[in-house]
C-alpha cells in the first residue's frame, strides 16, 4: 500500500520510508493522485509569537480543504490530531494559539464524520503518555526539523500499528450483553430488583457510569441486545422498579432472557435483527460463557471482561476504539458518497480559494533577490553543501571558491523569503557563468526544501533572467545533472520554458534558451531587487 | 559482541541493509543520508548510554569516526 504524507516537520523516522513518500515542509502544491491513501500529520510550529503562530495553524484548515479539494473522496485520507508539544505560555493568556489548534481539530473531526474517506486520529492518544522533556529533544530538533523526539520512534511505531488495525477492522453492528455482573453487580434471582449493585457508591457507581456509557452507544447506532441466563420476569420488574437502572427494555432492540445456551441464543439473535454473527460484539463476565461462543462461534467477536468494576470505564473507550469507531469504509459511507460529492461541489464554490493562485496570493509571500556580499556568502556557501533536492547540479562550494567566482565575473545572487507566517531567510541561490558577451550558462540553482510548492523557485529563477536580460545578456543554457535526491527537479527547465539540446544515458540533460522577451511572473509575490 | 560489531549492527538497522562494511561513509552509502544520520546518532546515544553534542554528531562521517566518538565518551 502506498502512502503520501503532508507534513510540516521532519516524521520520517516515526512513519518510515516503506512506500511512503512525503510532501515538502507545509507543501501542498502537489498531490499525487497515485497513491491508495493519504496522512495529514502536521505539528504545531515552535513560534514565540503567539498571534502569528495561531494565524499560521488558523490557515492549516483551509490548506487542508484545499487538498481535500483535489482528492477522490473515496480514497483513505487519515488526518492527526494537532497538539502542542511546545506550549509557550509568556504571559500566560496566549488563548489564541489553544484556539486556533482546538479549531482545527474540531474541522478535522467533522470531516471525518461528513467526508467518507477521512479518518480522524487523536494524536494526544499517543502524547499524553509522556512527559514536555521526554516529547521534545531540543538538540535534535536543532539538527533536524522534528519536534517529536527520534527516541520515540519505538513507541510511535507500535502505538501507529494499533492504530492501523483498528482502522482497518470493519465496523461492528450489534453489541450482546449478559446482565449478572456485566450490566449490574450481583446476582438478580438471589440478591433481588433492590439488592443488585447499581447506583449509589461503589461498585454500584462503576455500573451507573458503564450503563450511561452503553446508552450512549446505543444513540449512536449500536444495536443493543440481551442475551442471560436469568427468568425473564424478574428482569421486567427490575426495568421497571429499580430506579438506579439506566439501560431499560426499550434500549434493547432483541432479547434472549432464558435458560437455553448461548450459541444457540446468539444465532436466533443474528436472525432476528438481520444482521450477520461477524457483526455482533459478545460481552460476558463469565469465561465458560465466552469459551463456549468462541468454540461454537467463531464469527462472533468476543473480547475477555473486567475483573473489576472500576474497569468498566476505561474497558468501554476500548470497545468503541475496537469494534464501534467508524474507521473503515463501510458501505453506508459508500452510499453517502454520492450525496457527500454533490455538497462538496457546492462547498467547492463557497471555499475560500477558487484555486492554488489564490491560495498563494492569501499567503503574502516576499521574495527579496540579493546580489552574493560577505554577508551572505557564508550562507550562500553552505546551501550548496547541504542542499539536496532542489538542487539542479549538487555542485559543492567552499565560501573562498564562491568568493573567487564572483572576482571571476559570475552573476551570483540568493533570495530571502518570508511570508505572513514568518521568516525563512536565505533559502535559495543562483550561480550564473558568462560564457561570452551574451550567454550565460546557469551552473547552480537550488531552494531549500523549506520553502517549496510555492512556486518560489519559477519567480526566482524569472526574477533573475529578466535582470540579466536588461544587462544585455540574450542566451542561455544549463544543465539538470540527476542524483538520488533531486528528482523533483529533472523538469524544471523544461518548465520554465528551455528546450532541451541533449540527453546522456545517466539523465543529465542539457538546455538552451534565447533570452528574448521578458518573462511574466505571477502576481501573487511581493517580489524585491536589492 | 564487541563494540564495532555493536555499532555495525546498529547501523545495519538503521540503515536498513543486509551488510554494512568498516569503510562505510556518508560518502560511498548512499542510505547514509543526512536523516537517517540523526537517527543513527540517537540510537548510538540510547545503545550506549552517551550523549553526544550537535558537533560530534556531525563529525560521525564515517564508521570510524563514529567508533572513536564512542570510545571517547565510554
Amino acid at each position: 500500500m502506498s502512502t503520501y504524507v503532508f507534513r510540516n516537520q521532519t516524521i520520517e523516522a516515526f512513519l518510515g520510508d516503506d512506500g511512503v513518500a512525503y510532501s515538502g515542509y507545509g507543501d501542498i502544491s502537489m498531490v499525487p493522485g497515485d497513491v491508495d491513501r493519504y496522512i495529514w500529520f502536521y505539528q504545531v510550529p515552535v513560534n514565540a509569537d503567539a498571534n502569528q503562530l495561531a494565524q499560521e495553524i488558523t490557515a492549516y484548515i483551509d490548506q487542508l480543504d484545499l487538498v481535500l479539494s483535489g482528492i477522490d473522496t473515496a480514497k483513505p485520507f487519515i488526518i492527526f490530531s494537532l497538539v502542542n508539544l511546545f506550549p509557550l505560555r509568556l504571559t500566560g493568556d496566549e488563548v489564541a494559539v489553544d484556539e486556533a489548534i482546538a479549531a482545527f481539530n474540531s474541522h478535522a473531526m467533522r470531516l471525518s464524520q461528513q467526508r467518507p474517506g477521512v479518518k480522524w486520529v487523536d494524536f494526544s492518544e499517543f502524547t499524553s503518555h509522556y512527559d514536555a522533556a521526554t516529547l521534545v529533544d531540543w538538540k535534535y530538533y536543532m539538527m533536524s526539523q522534528s519536534l517529536l523526539n527520534p527516541k520515540l520512534k519505538r513507541d510511535f511505531k507500535s502505538w501507529w500499528q494499533r492504530i492501523e488495525e483498528e482502522m482497518a477492522l470493519r465496523r461492528m453492528k450489534c453489541l450482546v450483553l449478559d446482565l449478572d455482573n456485566t450490566l449490574w453487580g450481583g446476582v438478580l434471582g438471589e440478591d433481588g430488583v433492590d439488592g443488585i449493585q447499581l447506583g449509589g457508591d461503589y461498585p454500584g457507581k462503576a455500573y451507573s457510569y458503564w450503563q450511561r456509557a452503553l446508552k450512549q452507544l446505543a444513540a449512536d447506532g449500536v444495536i443493543l441486545a440481551v442475551c442471560s441466563k436469568n427468568n425473564e420476569a424478574d428482569v421486567q420488574e427490575a426495568w421497571e422498579k429499580n430506579p438506579a437502572m439506566v439501560l431499560k427494555r426499550e434500549h434493547f432492540s432483541a432479547l434472549r432472557i432464558n435458560w437455553q445456551d448461548k450459541a444457540t441464543n446468539m444465532r436466533e439473535l443474528a436472525q432476528e435483527l438481520n444482521i450477520g454473527l461477524d457483526s455482533m460484539v459478545f460481552l460476558d463476565d463469565n469465561p465458560a460463557e465466552r469459551e463456549l461462543i468462541r468454540q461454537m462461534l467463531p464469527q462472533v467477536e468476543v473480547p475477555e471482561f473486567p475483573a473489576k468494576p472500576y474497569q468498566l470505564m476505561p474497558f468501554f473507550k476500548d470497545l468503541v476504539g475496537k469494534y464501534f469507531r467508524i474507521y473503515a469504509v463501510t458501505d453506508e459511507d459508500r452510499a453517502k458518497n454520492k450525496q457527500y460529492q454533490a455538497n462538496a461541489l457546492r462547498q467547492a464554490e463557497q471555499s475560500r480559494f477558487t484555486d492554488f493562485d489564490d491560495y498563494l496570493y492569501s499567503l503574502d509571500i516576499s521574495i527579496d533577490v540579493i546580489p552574493a556580499d560577505e554577508h551572505n556568502l557564508p550562507r550562500i556557501a553552505q546551501m550548496t553543501q547541504k542542499t539536496n533536492q532542489f538542487n539542479l547540479t549538487t555542485r559543492r562550494y567552499a565560501e573562498d571558491q564562491v568568493n573567487r567566482l564572483i572576482d571571476s565575473g559570475w552573476h551570483i545572487c540568493c533570495m530571502a523569503v518570508s511570508d505572513r507566517f514568518g521568516d525563512s531567510g536565505i533559502t535559495g541561490t543562483i550561480f550564473l557563468e558568462p560564457v561570452d558577451d551574451i550567454t550565460l550558462n546557469i551552473d547552480t540553482m537550488l531552494l531549500s526544501c523549506r520553502i517549496l510548492g510555492k512556486g518560489i523557485e519559477e519567480a526566482f529563477f524569472k526574477t533573475v533572467l529578466n535582470l540579466m536580460r536588461l544587462d544585455g545578456y540574450r542566451k542561455l543554457t544549463a544543465s539538470y545533472l540527476p542524483t538520488a535526491k533531486n528528482g523533483q527537479t529533472a523538469d524544471f527547465y523544461d518548465r520554465m520554458g528551455m528546450t532541451c539540446v541533449s540527453k546522456e544515458d545517466d539523465g543529465t540533460k542539457h538546455y538552451e534558451m534565447m533570452l528574448n522577451t521578458v518573462f511574466e511572473i505571477k502576481n501573487c509575490y511581493n517580489i524585491r531587487v536589492l | 559482541m564487541n563494540l564495532e560489531d555493536r555499532i555495525l549492527e546498529i547501523m545495519r538497522e538503521v540503515f536498513e541493509m543486509e551488510d554494512v562494511s568498516t569503510t562505510a561513509s556518508q560518502k560511498n552509502c548512499e542510505r547514509w543520508d543526512s536523516l537517517h544520520h540523526l537517527t543513527l546518532a540517537s540510537e548510538i546515544e540510547d545503545s550506549f548510554d552517551i550523549d553526544l553534542e550537535p558537533e560530534e554528531i556531525a563529525e560521525m562521517t564515517d564508521f570510524s569516526r563514529v567508533v572513536e566518538m564512542v570510545k571517547s565518551k565510554l
